[in-house]
């Protein structure tokens, strides 16, 4: 037991005191941190401002005047700050709390102003019914016309030629080869708007009362449990399970492929062969595995830590299940296990890290299925899918999690049903890993392929 | 007291090659033993077995009076030919490593990787890192790791591949003192010089068999005289004419100075050299006993002669 503790023990100080582990392990938050500081920084850098003549054939006689008003900077600021306020209203609490602090509504204020900065300057240009429709989309191709808006004549009062069933017309939209995409919504939403209203008042209808009547807030619910009432933070409740998935599947594969590289290390540089004097090869892939273990459970310490520190502070750890205190550790260590495993016998069959990747593909493609399947898991977590995915090595671990941090988790015997084929699962890798092992280390020359490798097992 | 190694009827294949066929040996302790043969010939696949690094196909191994290596690993010294360190790991940190494997407490280990390093001359390279050492210092401190648990028996595998004849010179003092402390030594090479100035007792696998197992003297003793080294008195003297007509003498060649003179395996040498000596009055008249390399050359070529004629 001795000798498995130094030989963890090596393992573990060759990984971790390494300037490349330092910087990965650093880089990880500080790359967060730095996302999350200059990303709006340079979503609220002022795009080049859009100027140019809006030309509007109007057919129906009416509708001009009244799309004039929502294509002025004002207009365009006011649908923003709307957008805003629905985005608003979709927040979790702590963050809707944290956005209307002081300094960020500082913040806030200066997007605004910088929204209304960025209002397009527009020039409305009434173009005579009589005039040539073919010069006009012509006057596109240079000059500052952007766009050409033909609106038909029955796009506010019925043809009376055609029956009152028939629909309405609306207009026709010509633009030039080059035009931003949001001058386009911000165009469609002022027309849209513009002719509800002109159909309405050609109706005699009150516009605003009906868009009063019509107006209702985004309701966001407020969960009941045993705990009282809660508000519910559905874009959180989204993001929870792949964030645990997430975190169990980068920390596993950081240690699992450090494992595997040193394992080719000590291959290639000849070592091994003085360690198999000293141990034996269960030994030695017991040492590796334990010691790669003490650095993925460093890392998803830190991570986890951080993660929890975050929800503490923004209040949200209420959100998180205790019982996934328990499953999250049980579930890391039969992921890690196997995916060890696998990556040993890999670094031990191998010559060179350059001949790993063959070897490597089908496990990572296998690993990261659940990562691909994360929608269709997330969304209906009981799914006969999902359900047998999380009792499927070697992905049982990932999607289990996925279903466990989910809104809806899987019946109780279902999670311990996985954990029972984790577990064995563990012990099978732990015992082909150890088969490819003894073979593999002393072996040089042509690297092996799955059939060599099944032979090995047969002969060891 | 049971023999520090005793292998019975050892055979260990890759593929359809056969490594080691039929191998029995078995080594007293407190021998030093040298196993010779050319590349290939199964002397390090043995050695593998004999640790417990592979394991054989049939047959039975005791190690310090056990069944398995693998029970005695902390007893037993290896130096493997493909020297391996870790390369970024520093040389005082590996060694620890290496004596903490083999179940040293750690502050004897420190202390023992101290002594170590000041004996082979290299009292500063312990906070090195082994990339920044020479390839002879690296197999210092890789022979280091071999014997810094003071072990009872110490395979060496072709422990002077790669050495200048000064490095050459203080690994074979340190072969001499680790045996003189009482350890049993068993090492393999395919220099034949090596194990006839170093080891008492020759082992030699051909083609994965043992076809020699003697004391070096019984060897050398076995092998009746082939040739005399004989110098004139007279230096005018036609030796080739006064000599060639005797009986028992096949050719005469003269090789740096000196007449070397074929005997014929069926005549009595002593015989011969009253007649030389009676011929042509010598200045020097030596009998050559055949060396290692003649020997195990011959081994070689007669092997191949006998299959060359069972293929006939």
């Amino acid at each position: 037991m001795n000798k498995i503790v130094q030989i963890a023990q090596r393992e573990f100080l060759a990984t971790v005191l390494t300037k490349g582990f330092l910087i990965g392990i650093l880089a990880v938050p500080v790359l967060t941190f730095a996302m999350i500081l200059i990303l709006p920084l340079l979503i609220n850098q002022k795009t080049p401002k859009i100027s140019g003549e809006i030309a509007i054939l109007d057919r129906s006689g009416v509708l001009f005047e009244r799309v004039a008003p929502q294509l002025t900077a004002d207009a365009f600021a006011q649908r923003r700050r709307a957008s805003e306020e629905r985005l608003h209203a979709i927040m979790p609490a702590a963050v809707r709390e944290l956005a209307q602090s002081p300094a960020a509504e500082s913040a806030v204020q200066q997007g605004l102003q910088q929204a209304l900065g960025e209002a397009p300057e527009l020039q409305l240009v009434l173009i005579d019914t009589a005039a040539d429709i073919e010069a006009e989309k012509r006057a596109l191709l240079d000059g500052p016309r952007l766009v050409l808006v033909v609106v038909h004549a029955n796009a506010v009062q019925q043809d009376p030629a055609l029956p009152a069933s028939a629909e309405l017309g609306s207009y026709d939209l010509f633009v030039r080869a080059k035009l931003d995409d949001r001058l386009l919504d911000q165009l469609r939403d002022a027309l849209k708007l513009a002719l509800v209203d002109a159909r309405l008042a050609a109706r005699q209808i009150d516009a605003a009362q009906i868009r009063s009547l019509t107006r209702t807030p985004f309701v966001a619910p407020l969960v009941i449990d045993a705990d009282g009432e809660r508000r519910s933070n559905e874009a959180f409740n989204r993001v929870l399970p792949i964030l645990f998935m997430a975190l169990i599947l980068a920390t596993v594969m950081t240690a699992g492929q450090q494992l595997m590289t040193s394992t080719i290390e000590e291959k290639s540089s000849r070592v091994v062969e003085v360690l198999l004097a000293a141990v034996s090869p269960t030994e030695l892939m017991a040492g590796k595995i334990l010691g790669q273990l003490g650095v993925a459970s460093l890392l998803i310490g830190l991570y986890g830590g951080l993660g929890l520190l975050a929800l503490i502070s923004f209040s949200l750890v209420g959100l998180v299940d205790p019982w996934m205190l328990l499953y999250l550790p049980i579930f890391f260590l039969i992921a890690f296990v196997v995916l060890a495993s696998l990556m040993a016998a890999i670094g031990a069959a191998v010559n060179e890290l350059r001949e790993a990747q063959a070897l490597l593909t089908p496990v990572i493609l296998v690993v990261t299925l659940p990562m691909m399947l994360w929608l269709p898991i997330s969304r209906d977590p009981n799914s006969m899918l999902a359900t047998v995915l999380s009792l499927t090595p070697p992905v049982n671990p990932f999607v289990m999690i996925l279903r466990l941090s989910s809104n809806t988790p899987p019946p109780l015997w279902q999670v311990w049903l996985s954990i029972a084929i984790g577990i064995g699962s563990m012990f099978a890798a732990i015992w082909f890993a150890g088969k490819v092992f003894r073979i593999g280390l002393l072996m040089h020359g042509k690297p092996p392929n799955l059939m060599t490798l099944a032979r090995w097992v047969r002969q060891a | 007291m049971s023999p520090a190694i005793t292998l019975s009827a050892l055979n260990k294949s890759f593929g359809s090659k056969r490594a080691v066929i039929d191998l029995d040996l078995q080594v007293p302790r407190g021998a030093l033993y040298g196993i010779i043969g050319p590349n290939g010939a199964g002397k390090s696949t043995s050695l593998r077995m004999i640790l417990s690094i592979l394991f054989p196909d049939s047959g039975r191994i005791g190690v310090l009076g056990e069944d398995s290596a693998l029970k005695a690993k902390d007893r037993i010294g290896y130096l493997p030919e493909e020297r391996g360190v870790y390369r970024k790991m520093r040389i005082a940190d590996f060694l620890l490593h290496m004596a903490v494997l083999k179940s040293v407490p750690r502050a004897t280990a420190r202390a023992r990787v101290r002594e170590w390093l000041e004996r082979v001359g290299l009292p500063e390279v312990a906070n090195k890192r082994a990339e920044e050492l020479s390839k002879g210092m690296q197999q210092k401190i890789q022979f280091i790791a071999a014997v810094i648990h003071q072990p009872e028996l110490l395979i060496l595998d072709e422990p002077f591949s790669g050495l200048d004849p000064v490095n050459m010179r203080l690994l074979r003092d340190l072969i001499v003192a680790e045996h003189q402390r009482g350890t049993t030594i068993l090492f393999s090479t395919h220099v034949m010089q090596q194990a006839e100035q170093l080891c008492q007792h020759i082992v030699m696998i051909h083609d994965g068999r043992k076809v020699l197992d003697d004391t070096l003297a019984t060897i050398q003793s076995r092998h009746a005289p082939r040739s005399l080294r004989f110098l004139p008195l007279d230096p005018q003297a036609d030796v080739a004419a006064a000599l060639q007509p005797l009986p028992g003498i096949t050719n005469i060649s003269q090789v740096d100075g000196n007449w070397q003179i074929g005997l014929d395996p069926a005549a009595n040498p002593a015989a011969l050299v009253q007649s030389v000596a009676a011929a042509l009055a010598p200045a020097r008249l030596e009998l050559l006993r055949p060396n290692l390399e003649d020997i195990f050359i011959g081994i070689v070529h007669g092997s191949h002669s006998a299959a060359e004629q069972t293929a006939a």
